[in-house]
C-alpha cells in the first residue's frame, strides 16, 4: 500500500512538471501556430541563469525565480522580433508552422552552442542545504524540492488560466488566436500581444528551468529531452488548449510512474511515445475533446 | 470627413483598383455598389487597414490613415463589421463585445456602451453567456455590429450586411442602423450586393466596375438610372422576359 501511495506522489510531482514545461510551449502554439523547437533550450537556460545567481551571488533558487523570469521574457521578446514576427506574413497557418519549425531547429543549435561555450558540458545542478530532505506524506516521502515543483506547477498554469479567460490581455490573446483579421479590425494590437505572449512562454519556461536544475540537473544539450515531454503533453491536451496542459501532464506523469509497479522503470520513455502514438491515432484532438 | 484621393491597390502583382476616389461627409450614409469581384471588399481593407495601397492617399478627418495599421485607424475612429461577420466563435456574446472595445478611449466608457447595444439588441443581452458560434445568423450579424459599435467608432464600414440574412431581418438591421446614423450621427460606408436595399438606405452612392469607379451621385437619382437599373436591379431583364412571354 505504501508502495502505491509512493509511486503516486512521485507520478504526481513528475507530472505537474511536465505541466510547467508544456505550458509555455503550448502558449506559443496555441496563440501563434508556431512551434518553438527551442522551447527545450529556453528551458535549459532558465536553470543556468539560476545556477549562476545560486553560485556566483549565493540567491537561492526559489528566490531567484522572479530574475530568471524577467531575463527570460526579454529573450522571448527578442526571439518574437527578430525571427517570429517576420513570418506572420505567412496568412495560412501551415506555412507558418514549417517556417518556425526550421527557425527555431536553428536557434536551439545556436543556443545549445551558446551554452556549452558559457557554462561547458558538464552536469549542473544546485544543491541546497534542503537539497535531499523530505515531507511526510499519508506514510509515504515526498522531496521538498519535488514538492516546490508541484505547487509551482499549479501556481503557473492556475495563474495562466486566470490571465487567459479573466484579463483584457486574455481577451485579446483568444481573439488573435480565433481570427487574428478580426481582432485587428477591432483595435487589438495583434503583433503586441504576440510579442507580450512569446514573452510570457519564455518566462514560464524559466520558471521549469529553476525547478529542474534544483531537483534534478541540467545539461547544455538536455533541452531536447524536455521539449520531447512538452509535445508529449501537449498532444495529450489538445492542440492550442493551455486549460488542459496540468491535466494532462499529471496523467502521462502518472501513468509513467505507476508503470514502474509492473515493468521496469526503464521503459518509462517508451511508455510516454506509446501513449502519444496512440492519442494520436484515435485522439487526434486530445484527451479531453468532445465527440465531433 | 473620409478622404480617399486616387489610390491603387495591388494583390502582388495584380493591381485590383485603379485610380479609385470617394469623399464621405460627417453624418452621411454612403454606399458601394458592384457585382461580385469588381473591388467592393478590397476597398473596404484598404480603408479598413488590412491591405495597403501603394499610391494615392486616404485621409480621415484631417489625418492621413496610409501607413496607419487597422487597429490604429480604429483609434482614429474608423471600425468595420468585415464580410462574413468573423465573429470569435469560442468566445462568449459578452466576450466579442468587450474585445470590440479594445482601444484605450473605448474601454473607459464601455459599460455605458454596453447598456446602450443591450437596448439596440435585447436579444445580445438574453444571449451573453453563450458562445458566438452558437448563435443564429441574424443574432450573429447584431453581435457583429453590436461589437463594432463598442470601440466608439465616427465611421463604420459595413461589408455585405445582408448575406445570408432573412428579409425581416434584413429589414430590422436596416431599421437600427438608420436610427444610429440619425441618433448618433454616425456615418456609414455600406458595401451591399442588395443594390435596391443599399440605395435605398443611403443618401450617395458610388458604383464600381473592374476595380474603377464607373458612377457616383444621390442614392435617389442611382435607383432611378438606367445604369443602374440594367446592370444591377435586373429590370431590363426582366422587361425583355415579359416580352418574351
Amino acid at each position: 500500500m505504501n508502495a502505491v501511495i509512493q509511486t503516486v506522489l512521485i507520478g504526481i510531482a513528475i507530472g505537474a512538471l511536465y505541466a510547467l514545461v508544456a505550458l509555455g510551449f503550448g502558449l506559443i502554439m496555441g496563440v501563434m501556430k508556431f512551434v518553438n523547437i527551442a522551447h527545450g533550450s529556453f528551458i535549459i537556460i532558465g536553470g543556468y541563469v539560476a545556477y549562476w545567481l545560486f553560485t556566483l551571488l549565493g540567491i537561492d533558487p526559489y528566490l531567484s525565480i522572479p530574475a530568471v523570469m524577467l531575463v527570460m521574457f526579454a529573450m522571448g521578446l527578442i526571439l518574437y522580433r527578430l525571427l517570429f514576427s517576420p513570418l506572420l506574413k505567412y496568412p495560412r497557418a501551415e506555412m507558418r508552422l514549417d517556417k518556425s519549425l526550421l527557425i527555431t531547429f536553428g536557434v536551439m543549435w545556436i543556443l545549445d552552442n551558446t551554452v556549452t561555450l558559457l557554462w561547458t558540458p558538464d552536469t549542473r545542478s544546485i544543491v541546497t542545504s534542503y537539497t535531499g530532505s523530505t515531507i511526510d506524506i499519508l506514510g509515504a516521502k515526498l522531496g521538498f524540492t519535488g514538492l516546490a515543483g508541484l505547487i509551482l506547477a499549479f501556481l503557473v498554469a492556475v495563474i495562466l488560466h486566470i490571465l487567459i479567460t479573466r484579463t483584457y490581455f486574455g481577451k485579446h490573446v483568444r481573439a488573435a488566436t480565433q481570427d487574428s483579421g478580426a481582432a485587428s479590425l477591432s483595435g487589438v494590437n495583434v503583433q503586441r500581444t504576440y510579442l507580450i505572449s512569446c514573452g510570457i512562454a519564455a518566462a514560464v519556461a524559466g520558471v521549469a528551468g529553476v525547478v529542474i536544475v534544483s531537483s534534478y540537473s541540467i545539461t547544455p544539450s538536455g533541452g531536447l529531452n524536455w521539449l520531447l515531454t512538452a509535445m508529449v503533453v501537449i498532444v495529450l491536451a489538445g492542440e492550442g488548449n493551455i486549460t488542459y496542459i496540468l491535466p494532462a501532464g499529471l496523467i502521462l506523469g502518472l501513468v509513467q510512474s505507476i508503470s514502474t509497479l509492473f515493468v521496469s522503470s526503464a521503459y518509462q520513455e517508451p511508455i510516454a511515445l506509446i501513449i502519444f502514438i496512440l492519442v494520436l491515432m484515435f485522439k487526434p484532438k486530445g484527451l479531453f475533446a468532445s465527440r465531433g | 470627413m473620409l478622404e480617399i484621393s486616387h489610390i491603387d491597390v495591388f494583390y502582388g502583382d495584380l493591381q485590383a483598383l485603379w485610380d479609385i476616389s470617394m469623399t464621405i461627409d460627417e453624418g452621411k450614409i454612403v454606399t458601394l455598389v458592384g457585382s461580385n469581384g469588381a473591388g467592393k471588399s478590397t476597398l473596404m481593407h484598404s480603408v479598413s487597414g488590412l491591405i495597403k495601397h501603394k499610391t494615392g492617399s486616404i485621409c480621415f478627418g484631417g489625418i492621413r490613415l496610409d501607413g496607419m495599421s487597422a487597429h490604429q485607424r480604429v483609434e482614429q475612429g474608423v471600425s468595420t463589421v468585415p464580410e462574413g461577420r468573423r465573429l470569435f466563435p469560442q468566445m462568449t456574446v459578452l466576450e466579442n463585445l468587450e474585445v470590440g472595445a479594445s482601444i484605450r478611449a473605448a474601454r473607459k466608457v464601455r459599460f455605458d456602451t454596453l447598456n446602450w447595444i443591450y437596448e439596440l439588441f435585447p436579444i445580445l443581452r438574453e444571449r451573453k453567456k453563450q458562445r458566438a458560434g452558437t448563435l443564429s445568423g441574424g443574432e450573429q450579424q447584431m453581435l457583429a455590429i453590436g461589437r463594432v459599435l463598442m470601440s466608439q467608432p465616427r465611421l463604420l464600414l459595413i461589408d455585405e450586411m445582408s448575406l445570408g440574412l432573412s428579409p425581416l431581418l434584413v429589414q430590422e438591421i436596416s431599421r437600427v442602423l438608420k436610427d444610429i446614423n440619425k441618433l448618433r450621427k454616425l456615418t456609414i460606408l455600406l458595401v451591399e450586393q442588395d443594390v435596391q436595399l443599399a440605395l435605398s438606405l443611403a443618401d450617395r452612392g458610388y458604383i464600381i466596375e473592374n476595380g474603377r469607379i464607373v458612377g457616383e451621385g444621390d442614392a435617389k437619382d442611382l435607383l432611378c438610372s438606367e445604369q443602374v437599373k440594367d446592370a444591377y436591379l435586373g429590370m431590363g431583364l426582366a422587361g425583355k422576359v415579359d416580352e418574351l412571354e
